[in-house]
């Protein structure tokens, strides 16, 4: 049994459902279970970038009576006070283990009270016993994407135009509260879709609104950036026909190669002069950075984060960097159609160990076994790697590490330099690196 | 619509100190006894701790840690963690909970382990102390199980002063030793270089236990050799009691005291207690005390402030705060204790009368906020909205870890400084609310 000394316990969907609905500016959470596991919050949502549920999430308050007795008045009095008081166009009821384990009919809940109340109530119902948070995220997405998104091709508007569907604009389906990195490679994300002439309708979920949701439909294409999008791409494809891309850009290649699949699929063409202009800007090798005393191709390294941020990363570092990442840590399976693919996905020959959800001490023993120069992962991964000269903070949780500037990007053609810049910098502060 | 409608005066505050709800939908609320729980026994020395619960507490209790661990008080990992699952509920806990007894004995090798319950294990019902009980026998080290059911009570109190009645469990029969003193509800490592400790050394009173900051629990086990129990919280006055009711030990219980004249009453009776005589150097404390006291009135009269929690006697803070010429407009509580009645009439007759209430919606409490439109804001409140406001926000975190005058000195030192960033975050957050610059 893992008993968690040295690493943490995962979290459960409960924190996936309050994560992905906290992205939504207009819609409240409320939670039924006793405020202890409100309050405890505040702290979770406080490593992830200093966040704060004020105003986002509240609680019923529950106490014995209510679990004892089943009672359910709490709830009620909550959503009609949240519901006069600040008008949110919807109110999610989530549940905690608690009221999970008793048995409450939230469901049953709103359907008694939802005449009586303006806002649109969802219920989710879990409890934090169906799995990880990945699971919380995508029932939060899949939802949305199913009961929430609106056929725009059957609005009309105003000046009685055929249809809302926009041109050249785009859904981002994958980035809630707790991505890592979130701001910078958001920002990287719209800048070079940008550069395109193509416009990010919203969000799914961060910075977003109910209404913006409701109008997924309007883009004429979905990006995928996350595998826990995938789902709800698909639900958006089937529903309204939308295509949709998956893939988040890492290296030069890879954001050349995104931007130029996206363009493809929207049938327009990358300006040549752009993409000169950016790869002057932003293009530089790590080969123009080192001096030819610099040895890298030694280097050992390890990567430690989410599916999409490992696979980018760890093709970036060999392709361009000439660094083939001898660890590759995942903290789940990848979910949806490309199904784990050593070759395919890591480029991962027989000498590379690559491990999905590992124990602690496992975890412990692969890092100390192989030795190496640089760790990427999160706060726990580079507690444990004490004695890595390099080590960067890419994966959450990262208790001890603020992103919330948005010139730091991981992704895009900016990633690329920023990270080129930023490993060579790292190098020249741990000389040793180059020697052994 | 703010809650002012729904807050109480304190001169209106019913017999039993009940204050009402003042939202429904709650946020934050208040925290439960699982993470107070969970913060306190690692301090405990040579001790470790099996929390068993669903990932949403465990999660939470990890980042508390991990987040205390980055601050000037951090408490040692001494946690580990036990996910129930939906297979646990229904099929039962009690193989997990022995397979997971057994490997932290075996892996870890604690003096003591405390098993640490929460809600979902008092709701399914299970017999956990039956099952320890069966455990015990088969494991080195000596069980202490906490239970901190959240939902039985709307605070942490039952589970921490659980937390303090499981020390018990390690005490045992001592001949007493003249001239020596607990300390019970002192939570720092810094207990033993306090101005009590000071005062009581220089009479050759030796500290035998700060209980529960970083003793060992052959240290507990030696607790009751002490002369006197010096109480400095609510929380330690369960085990206080028992602890008399064991093995005789006298104890002395005051919350901390705020004001001169409450520290010089609650320092004479800790001397009488101990026999011993402190007036020469608690004047000379209350000399000094007294005039900063005098600095802070000259440099703060006049303003107003509204109190968000504190350690120790909140209406003997409001007094101090009253004498310095700060007038308290509000206070948040969470709940009156009996004791707390001498400080609320002293209050009452000195003309103050400040609103009471619980902050059950923090949205809400900044309304009321805005509305009562104070100088300071005492206690941990949101820098950013505060700012906003103009409000200048005075946290007595660095006191709290300090008792007697030099508790107050620090007090008034905090109010009369300028919390470092706040002009540049009040010069945004104003031009962020206004629009202009």
């Amino acid at each position: 049994m893992d008993l968690k000394h040295n690493g943490f316990p995962v979290p459960s969907d409960y924190f996936g459902v309050l994560w992905a609905l906290s992205g939504i500016k207009d819609l409240l959470i409320l939670e039924h279970g006793s405020t202890g596991t409100c309050n405890y919050n505040a702290f979770n949502y406080m490593i992830m970038n200093r966040q704060s549920p004020k105003g986002k999430l509240f609680s019923s308050g529950m106490d014995e009576d209510d679990v004892v007795m089943g009672r359910d008045v709490k709830i009620k009095e909550a959503i009609v006070e949240l519901d006069h008081k600040y008008y949110p166009k919807m109110i999610a009821l989530v549940a905690t283990g608690v009221t999970s384990v008793i048995g409450l009919d939230l469901q049953g809940i709103i359907e008694e009270i939802q005449p009586t109340i303006n806002a649109r109530m969802l219920p989710f119902p879990s409890g934090g016993f169906a799995g990880d948070y990945t699971i919380g995220i995508r029932e939060v997405f899949g939802t949305l994407a199913r009961d929430i998104a609106e056929d725009c091709t059957k609005k009309v508007r105003s000046n009685d135009a055929p249809s809302w569907t926009k041109p050249c604009t785009v859904n981002i389906i994958g980035p809630t509260i707790d991505s890592f990195n979130i701001i910078s490679d958001l920002a990287e994300l719209e800048r070079m879709l940008g550069l395109m002439g193509i416009r990010v309708n919203t969000v799914f979920t961060c910075n977003t609104d109910v209404d913006a949701i409701k109008n997924m439909a309007c883009a004429s294409l979905n990006l995928v950036t996350r595998d826990i999008g995938l789902e709800a791409a698909a639900i958006l494809k089937e529903r309204f026909g939308t295509p949709y891309y998956y893939g988040l850009p890492f290296g030069v290649k890879g954001s050349i190669d995104w931007m130029k699949d996206i363009a493809s699929i929207l049938g327009i063409s990358l300006d040549k002069g752009m993409v000169r202009a950016e790869l002057e800007k932003y293009g530089f090798s790590i080969l123009e950075l080192v001096n030819f005393l610099q040895n890298i191709d030694h280097l050992r390294a390890a990567i430690s984060c989410p599916f999409d941020y490992s696979s980018g990363l760890a093709e970036m570092m060999r392709d361009e960097w000439g660094v083939n990442p001898s660890l590759i840590v995942l903290p789940a399976s990848p979910i949806g159609p490309q199904r784990l693919n050593r070759e395919a996905n890591f480029g991962l020959g027989k000498d590379v160990r690559l491990l999905i959800e590992p124990d602690s001490w496992t975890l412990q023993d692969a890092i100390s076994s192989m030795n190496p120069h640089i760790v990427y992962g999160n706060s726990y991964d580079l507690q444990i790697s004490r004695n890595v000269p390099i080590r960067i903070h890419a994966a959450f949780p990262a208790f001890d590490h603020i992103y919330r500037y948005d010139g730091t990007p991981f992704v895009g053609l900016r990633g690329h330099a920023y990270l080129t810049q930023t490993i060579v910098n790292l190098l020249n502060q741990n000389p040793e690196v180059f020697r052994n | 619509m703010s809650i002012e409608n729904k807050c109480l005066r304190l001169s209106e505050l019913p017999d039993d100190g009940s204050l009402a709800a003042t939202a429904h939908a709650k946020y934050p609320g208040q925290h439960c006894s699982f993470r107070a729980v969970a913060g306190t026994v690692p301090l405990i020395k040579n001790s470790y701790a099996l929390l068993f619960g669903p990932a949403i507490c465990l999660y939470n209790a990890k980042l508390s840690m991990n987040m205390r661990s980055l601050t000037s008080d951090p408490r040692p990992n001494n946690l580990l963690f036990v996910n129930y699952s939906q297979d646990d509920i229904i099929f039962g806990f009690q193989e997990k909970v022995r397979e997971a007894i057994h490997q932290a004995d075996q892996e870890y090798h604690p003096e003591v382990l405390f098993l640490i319950t929460s809600c979902l294990q008092e709701i399914v019902g299970e017999d956990f102390d039956a099952c320890i009980d069966e455990i015990r026998p088969s494991v080195k080290a000596k069980l202490l199980t906490i239970h901190t059911e959240n939902f039985t009570c709307e605070g942490a109190t039952p589970g921490v002063e659980n937390m303090f009645k499981s020390l018990f469990e390690l005490m045992k029969e001592q001949p007493q030793e003249e001239r020596t003193a607990n300390i019970l509800g002192m939570w720092t490592s810094t207990a033993r270089k306090t101005e009590l400790a000071r005062l009581l050394g220089s009479k050759g009173i030796r500290i035998k236990n700060v209980i529960p900051s970083y003793c060992t629990p052959s240290e507990l086990e030696a607790a009751p050799r002490a002369q006197l129990n010096i109480v400095l919280d609510q929380y330690g006055l369960p085990l206080a009691r028992m602890m008399k009711e064991r093995f005789g030990t006298d104890y002395v219980y005051s919350r901390k005291p705020y004001q001169p004249d409450s520290i010089e009453e609650w320092y004479q009776e800790v001397a009488a207690a101990l026999n011993i005589d402190l007036s020469a150097e608690v004047a000379d404390l209350k000399k000094k005390t007294e005039a900063l006291q005098e600095k802070a009135r000259a440099a703060l009269s006049g303003m107003t402030c509204v109190v968000f929690g504190t350690s120790g006697r909140p209406f003997d803070l409001a007094h101090l705060l009253a004498n310095i010429g700060v007038e308290p407009k509000a206070m948040l509580l969470q709940t009156i204790l009996p004791e707390d009645w001498p400080d609320i009439k002293s209050l009452l007759n000195a003309g103050v009368d400040p609103i009471v209430f619980q902050g059950d919606n923090s949205l809400q409490n900044e309304e009321l906020l805005e509305e009562l439109s104070p100088d300071i804001s005492i206690g941990a409140f949101e820098r950013s909205s505060l700012a906003r406001m103009g409000i200048r926000p005075v946290v007595l975190l660095t006191s709290n870890y300090l008792i007697g005058f030099e508790s107050t000195l620090e007090v008034l030192r905090l109010l009369m400084e300028r919390t470092p960033g706040i002009e540049a975050l009040i010069y945004k957050e104003k031009i962020l609310a206004s629009g202009e610059c």
